[in-house]
């Protein structure tokens, strides 16, 4: 047997035991992991870090069904945490990585999302120095479920929310509401899941030809534009300075058959979970620099301005629509669909 | 001559009869729907039925206040309603929404040279508009008549029948449409708002 077989085709109990069954599937993730893990097998990593100031995340991830076009949890894992560590200015470095295993779940389904974990975090540059796997009883998690913490370093200041002023430019780095759309649709056979694939990517190379591209200062602060979609960022930073933020509905980048998605569903893609997209607060003088260097990164091709933060007083968000008129963006209460991330 | 197909979905006992609404909405179609397919057949086109099939393990499903999964295989109420099939018809198989997702359904129509599908059935507003849109991505004309698309609630039906016309089918009536086929020996294709 090579060390990238175990005895079991799928996930048993005694997996998760500690004992002779744990220490196989322990070889065979350290081994699909490849380069990209450094643990040491010890109760903890010791790390080098550069700075006086490290970021830290988590975040957990459950999405239904685990796999998908374009993406799979394991990619998510990544990006969600390392997109979380680069929107503050922080060059993502280190991630651990724990699983919950449900009893019965395919030991070729667990190499692929292992896989997926090694490209994206090889892509990011990031390194998994540690993890920790448990398995449940058939019925007690559905398939896999997965953690990532991750610690990011500063070669800059941190971005911070409240550093967002009146005048600043809203830039969305790409397309929104793909995610969603894509999800559902293999959730229920909707029929668009050919036509819209998930956006889930590793930021922090985009973002970081930002920030050597502009100067420092000029981002005054970014969002990963995950769950709660555009709205809710819009809304964060809109009610945390008090400010009325205004954006244009005809700039919005939804491509046509999300919006048609949308459409059907009744819903709109400013509310949609997305796994690949940024939103920056951008000094207006540095717009055009920032658009030219998202826009030269795959990631940010289809980067636009899509509004401003203004000066009012309110904290409210505002959307002028395709007729002129201006309307209050609704906050989302509750309504997001689960497991989408 | 251009083949065309008409597809009806989830014209089954179990899914038809869920409730009165469904049940009257059915039956005040079936005089109209059954000859429209009667048409269909005799100018030679094919009828493809779309019977929902939904699996004991799928977690996403609603189940009834009996626990129990609508629509399983080999039941009853999982048959197409008698009235409505004819011996060329053909039953095709689907688990989710669209009567593309995950069935040979395109390859079917591909080797029978369609370029055309009709869109009918239950309900106008899920499985009529998931199924016409999938089609459309698949590059075939996408027509719907009105008089042989159905759903519990009016207002749902008139909101689907506003969106298909607006992306991506034609919305007519199956007396109009037959008349076409027997002037033009097609349907048209419609301009849409997709690029």
């Amino acid at each position: 047997m090579s060390r990238t077989e175990i005895s079991s085709r799928e996930i048993v109990l005694d997996h998760g035991s500690g004992a002779t069954l744990s220490h196989e599937l322990i070889s065979l993730i350290v081994e699909t992991l490849g380069d990209v893990y450094v643990g040491e097998m010890e109760d903890s990593a010791t790390l080098p870090v550069t700075g006086g100031r490290i970021a830290m995340t988590t975040d957990s991830f459950v999405v239904d069904p685990p796999f998908f076009g374009n993406g799979d949890i394991g990619k998510i894992a990544v990006c969600g945490t390392v997109n979380d560590l680069a929107v503050v200015g922080a060059r993502p470095t280190y991630l651990t990585l724990g699983m919950i295993l449900e009893t019965g779940f395919p030991v070729e389904k667990l190499v692929r999302v292992l896989t997926s974990i090694r490209d994206t975090a090889r892509e990011a540059g990031v390194l998994i120095v540690c993890g920790d796997t448990k398995v449940v009883r058939k019925g007690e998690a559905d398939q896999i479920y997965l953690n990532t913490t991750g610690v990011g370093t500063f070669s800059r200041n941190p971005l911070r929310m409240r550093d967002v002023r009146p005048g600043d430019r809203v830039v969305l780095s790409g397309p929104i509401g793909n995610h969603t759309v894509h999800l559902l649709s293999i959730r229920e056979g909707l029929g668009f899941e050919t036509r819209v694939l998930s956006d889930c990517a590793p930021l922090n190379g985009m973002l970081e030809q930002v920030f050597v591209n502009v100067p420092e200062g000029a981002v005054r602060s970014v969002r990963d534009v995950t769950r709660g979609g555009l709205s809710a960022v819009l809304h964060e930073y809109a009610s945390s300075g008090g400010r009325t933020i205004r954006i244009e509905e005809a700039a919005l980048p939804v491509q046509p058959e999300t919006a048609m998605a949308m459409d059907m569903l009744g819903t709109n893609a400013i509310h949609a979970a997305n796994e690949g997209c940024a939103c920056l607060f951008v000094a207006p003088e540095a717009e055009a620099d920032v658009l030219a260097a998202l826009r030269s990164h795959r990631y940010g091709a289809g980067a636009v301005t899509i509004g401003e933060v203004t000066g009012e007083a309110g904290g409210s968000v505002v959307m002028r629509g395709a007729d002129g008129r201006w309307s209050t963006v609704e906050e989302m209460q509750g309504a997001e669909l689960p497991r989408l991330c | 001559m251009s083949k065309i197909a008409v597809l009806t979905n989830d014209l089954q006992y179990e899914l038809v009869h869920k409730n009165p609404a469904r049940s009257a909405a059915v039956e005040s179609a079936a005089s109209n729907f059954i000859a429209f397919l009667d048409g269909i057949r005799r100018r030679g086109h094919h009828v493809f039925h779309l019977q929902l099939i939904i699996p004991p393990d799928d977690p996403n499903e609603e189940r009834d206040e009996h626990g129990r999964l609508p629509v399983q295989e080999g039941t009853e109420g999982a048959e197409i309603v008698r009235e409505f099939v004819d011996d060329p018809d053909v039953v095709v198989v689907k688990n989710k929404d669209s009567g593309f997702y995950e069935t040979d359904l395109h390859e079917q129509l591909q080797a029978l040279g369609v370029d055309t599908v009709v869109i009918t059935g239950m309900q106008t507003q899920i499985c009529v508009q998931t199924t016409a849109a999938d089609a459309f991505f698949r590059g075939y004309k996408v027509w719907v008549p009105a008089d042989c698309v159905v759903s519990a609630r009016p207002e749902d039906k008139e909101r689907a029948l506003e969106w298909l016309a607006g992306y991506c089918a034609t919305v007519s009536d199956s007396a109009e449409i037959l008349r076409l086929i027997d002037e033009l020996g097609e349907l048209p294709r419609k301009t849409v708002k997709i690029p």
